[in-house]
């Protein structure tokens, strides 16, 4: 959860491989703010480029996230709703549900990018934090307003910093400031078939950079585990935090 | 296929990050209990009221917590921890008069409906550090 009145933007890209086509970077800005503690909402603005094609924006999704629960427990849960308005064509992948597969970018920009999805994700996220891991684990279902079932995901993901405790000096550099991790994301099938066979599945390292300003550095090679997954998700972003955001808009109106 | 129409949607977008804009100013919470220690915080489970600081008096550890109290805490409650608007003066009676194990077990809950955020994505050891330095204002 974003901290309260801080905003968070956000520039990540997904580079991605593809078998019976050609590879894409799909860039995406997010703006992430902290309403109160126990609510965050974030506002995206996707697009992407295909190599030997074209170069479109594909869309926006406005994701609202709330702990359920004001104490910390063993597991915590944040449930999350979001809208998305896109194209066929939005290839930032910031999730898998249902049958997605790498063939579904095979074809062309011009035919893609006329598939508008009008779609509501909701997530049940699960975490937990033990001598100093986070551990996550998030439930994922996607429904098409366009009369489609309702489609299942899955991702679960563990991180720790190199260092727990923070050392006296201010620094760039030192292993607290890092953060390592692994996550695992795939798709579950839909309503009327539940199922993990023809889903795609991918398995990813990240490590983070969290400098002491406020800026932030990502990067998560995501490797697909079956013939339906994209050989390779390589995603990047980097992100800067405006701590006292809303206090600060605020006094524009005093 | 018949193209949605995004105007409904970006309405309420608008309004809701308005509404959150205006309204994410912290209330007031400033009950105490006969210790003067601040309701929000006393409320700890005694196990965690009891806790032992494991940074107690190691001077390194409160140059530490003064790095993560100007990083994640000094935008809500002042540079030297005496308070700004609605967040509370961290050198008062009714946070210095708490535990260290109340005050590490506060940072870790928050109090998300008056506006303190929960910081257990921090880990354990640095909030220690952080309610060493705290410990270090009185």
């Amino acid at each position: 959860m974003e901290e309260p009145g801080s905003l968070e933007i956000e520039l990540n890209t997904n580079y991605g491989t593809q078998k019976a086509g050609n590879d894409f970077i799909a860039p995406w800005v997010e703006l992430e703010y902290g309403a109160t503690g126990w609510w965050t909402t974030e506002f995206y603005l996707d697009s992407q480029a295909t190599l030997n094609d074209s170069t479109l924006f594909t869309g926006f999704r406005w994701e609202n996230r709330f702990r359920p629960l004001m104490r910390e427990h063993w597991i915590n849960p944040v449930l999350y709703v979001e809208y998305e308005h896109i194209s066929g064509a939005d290839k930032t992948l910031r999730e898998v549900v249902g049958f997605d597969n790498q063939f579904d970018f095979s074809e062309p920009n011009s035919a893609l990018r006329k598939e508008h999805n009008h779609e509501i994700e909701t997530k049940l996220i699960l975490s937990s934090d033990y001598k100093g891991w986070n551990i996550s684990e998030n439930f994922i279902g996607e429904k098409n307003l366009g009369h489609q079932p309702w489609e299942f995901g899955y991702a679960w993901g563990v991180s720790r910093p190199l260092r727990l405790a923070a050392t006296s000096e201010r620094c760039n550099f030192c292993t607290e400031n890092f953060v390592v991790g692994a996550e695992m994301y795939g798709g579950l099938g839909t309503a009327a078939r539940l199922t993990l066979s023809g889903t795609s599945h991918y398995f990813a390292p990240l490590v983070a950079w969290e400098l002491p300003n406020g800026v932030s550095f990502t990067v998560s090679p995501g490797f697909g585990l079956n013939d339906n997954s994209h050989r390779l998700l390589l995603r990047w972003g980097v992100s800067y935090e405006i701590s006292g955001f809303g206090r600060k808009v605020r006094s524009l109106f005093r | 296929m018949k193209r949605p129409r995004p105007l409904i949607p970006v309405l309420l977008l608008v309004a809701s990050l308005t509404a959150a804009v205006a309204g994410a100013a912290p209330d007031k919470e400033q009950a105490t209990d006969d210790r003067g220690v601040l309701l929000a915080i006393a409320q700890a489970p005694a196990k965690a009221r009891e806790s032992k600081n494991p940074y107690e008096g190691d001077p390194d550890a409160v140059l530490a917590g003064k790095k993560l109290y100007l990083q994640h805490c000094a935008e809500c409650h002042g540079k030297n921890g005496s308070g700004m608007r609605d967040a509370v003066n961290l050198r008062s009676p009714q946070v210095q008069n708490a535990t260290a194990g109340e005050l590490v077990w506060f940072l870790r809950n928050g109090n998300l409906r008056h506006g303190m955020p929960s910081w257990s994505g921090l880990p354990e050891e640095r909030r220690w550090q952080i309610v060493t330095y705290l410990k270090s204002l009185r």
